[in-house]
């Protein structure tokens, strides 16, 4: 369990978190969610203690993460694949890292073979594939057997195989009762993996909730309708807590009202459909929908930036 | 990873306690012994250590075995004890040594920091200074054997041709023993100076500038003040590299003192770095 209140980090005078308070529960997979620099990576650093927080608090399994005893056992972390010396084989480095809280080097076997590292444990770090680096990063984070996992951008460089073997285990490191707190730019792998979701926008708790809410929430489902008679059907569906937008010439998305109300009613008036269909949100539409604000603020130019998000 | 995977994971589950082995200053002992041999730069350096001690004991027994029959001033019998003509045989390579073990204590932890590494190591031992000390224990002892190592190999290589012109001297000889071991504590001591600079400065060119600065440099820029100004020439014994050859050949001070001086440098170099690595995010 991860309880952060009123966490805050300064860098200068930039503030990368701004007062933010939530808890990540064991058992489920939650997701961390924001656009680049809503300070995740930052709330990620603080919660191991690499980077002290300017004010506030973040405990984890009840202690702040110096306090413990044996910190790899509470908490295995993945800040970047980029935290080992390059010079040293990714044996040495897990036996060394394992040494320090007497892990016994069958372990270290262990996660190698789990990680699917045997082929390259001997060579040397510096020549390893972004892929073959973030399963070693993966590796050490497990290595401690840990009652939490905080995972940056874990499937960053993996191949789908890959993608696909971390979403298993984060789910069943989560099942076996684990607190499992992972960031992720995919946003369609973090609604097969996550539980639940916090959404950070510019240092900012802006949303904390299920994966299944957050998309109930900010995104609403729309029904998409063809038909060469637009304007008759727009005329005759308008009211106050319905909208309708034409997208194409002769297509219309209507928010407001379901699949048969739309049907029921065309029927009704006669006019012809030549598509009726329900779009379903994706987390990705709730997502957008969320941090669209926080970037509009942040540059004041909305456009542009939400298409470099759409394009990411 | 034994328990069985339902298809919903609920959030009343009991939650995964851990267990084992905690953390240990041994078991950091011994992480750090693994990283610090899990290199190829440490052999490199090791070995150069030993080479150059071992050229240069040769070097010096045929130089000093030409002039040891003369005392240039009088054309007579040099009045050098054989004592001494073996320790400045069995040393003079260290001058070299002490160079590249203080390039090897600073990328000891710049190249932590260069790498990433340092954010394995912080995680690992969030109070951090216990990841320092085992370091700098570790690279202590590793350097003082190779010191070792180093010195009584060149003791050995110095024998022949030294023994041609009957010279001799025994390596158990307290006038030839303490002088090798305080050379060899010198050079340990830099190499646990240079690891306190590393983290000071947190990049390896910046460290390995700032420590070549005080062995090599500071001593003569000292040299060229007290030219101009007198009471400069008061501070040169205060030196780090004047001081560490005082505790071998005591001068202006005794060796005690001298060791101390020595020690004062250690010291506020791993005092300031343990400062600085408590509280800077890493």
């Amino acid at each position: 369990m991860i309880q952060a209140q009123s966490l805050t980090k300064h860098y200068g005078s930039k503030t990368a978190v701004d007062s933010v308070d939530f808890t990540v529960q064991p058992g489920k997979v939650t997701g961390f969610l924001g656009p680049n620099g809503a300070g995740k990576s930052t709330t990620m650093r603080m919660i191991v203690g690499l980077d002290r927080p300017s004010a506030g608090s973040v405990i984890v399994n009840g202690k702040p993460y110096h306090e413990h005893k044996a910190p790899l056992r509470e908490v295995g972390v993945l800040l970047d694949a980029k935290a080992v010396h390059t010079g040293r084989s990714a044996y040495n480095h897990l036996r060394a890292m394992a040494a320090t809280h007497n892990i016994p080097t069958s372990r270290v076997h262990e996660v190698i073979n789990l990680t699917g590292l045997e082929p390259v444990a001997r060579k040397r770090v510096g020549g390893f594939s972004l892929g073959m680096g973030q399963r070693l990063g993966i590796a050490a984070a497990l290595l401690g057997d840990p009652a939490t996992l905080i995972l940056d951008e874990p499937v960053n460089g993996l191949d789908p195989e890959g993608v696909q073997w971390v979403r298993k285990l984060t789910k069943q490191l989560a099942a076996e009762g684990r607190t499992v707190l992972l960031s992720s730019h995919l946003m369609s792998e973090m609604a097969l993996t996550a539980d639940h979701i916090i959404v950070l926008g510019r240092g900012r708790v802006i949303a904390d909730a299920s994966v299944s809410d957050i998309i109930a929430s900010a995104a609403q489902n729309t029904v998409r309708v063809r038909t060469p008679h637009t304007a008759a059907l727009a005329a005759l569906l308008a009211q106050a807590d319905v909208t309708i937008t034409n997208v194409e010439q002769d297509v219309l998305e209507i928010s407001g009202l379901t699949v048969n109300e739309i049907g029921d009613r065309a029927a009704a008036a006669q006019i012809s459909l030549h598509e009726l269909s329900a779009v379903s949100a994706s987390l990705e539409d709730a997502y957008m929908k969320l941090t669209q604000n926080e970037v509009e603020y942040r540059t004041g130019d909305s456009s542009s930036h939400t298409e470099t998000e759409a394009a990411r | 990873m034994s328990t069985v995977t339902p298809t919903q994971p609920s959030t009343s589950r009991a939650s995964f306690v851990p267990t084992g082995s905690g953390l240990s200053f041994t078991g950091l002992l011994r992480s750090e012994t693994i990283k610090l041999w899990s290199l190829r730069s440490t052999y490199w350096t090791y070995s150069l250590v030993i080479v150059a001690a071992l050229g240069f004991g040769v070097l010096m027994s045929f130089a000093l075995s030409a002039t040891a029959g003369l005392d240039p001033a009088t054309g007579g019998p040099m009045p050098m004890e054989s004592a001494q003509i073996f320790v400045i045989a069995s040393t003079s390579g260290l001058a070299l040594g002490q160079l590249i073990v203080a390039v090897l204590g600073v990328l000891s932890i710049s190249g932590e920091y260069s790498s990433g590494m340092i954010k394995s190591t912080l995680t690992a031992v969030p109070n951090r200074l216990p990841a320092l000390w085992a370091k700098v224990i570790v690279l202590f002892v590793f350097t003082f054997l190779i010191g070792l190592v180093s010195v009584v190999g060149a003791f050995l290589a110095a024998v022949p041709r030294l023994g041609v012109e009957n010279i001799t001297a025994s390596l158990f000889d307290v006038d030839v023993l303490l002088p090798l071991l305080g050379n060899v504590l010198f050079l340990a001591l830099i190499a646990v100076f240079a690891v306190g600079i590393g983290t000071i400065v947190r990049s390896s060119a910046g460290g390995i500038a700032t420590v070549l600065g005080i062995l090599l440099l500071l001593p003569t820029v000292v040299a060229l003040f007290s030219m101009l100004v007198e009471w400069v020439n008061d501070i040169v014994p205060f030196l780090f590299t004047v001081a560490g050859s005082e505790m071998v050949y005591p001068n202006t001070m005794e060796s005690w003192q001298a060791f101390l001086v020595v020690i004062a440098w250690v010291a506020v170099s791993l005092g300031t770095a343990a400062l600085l690595l408590k509280r800077r995010d890493a």
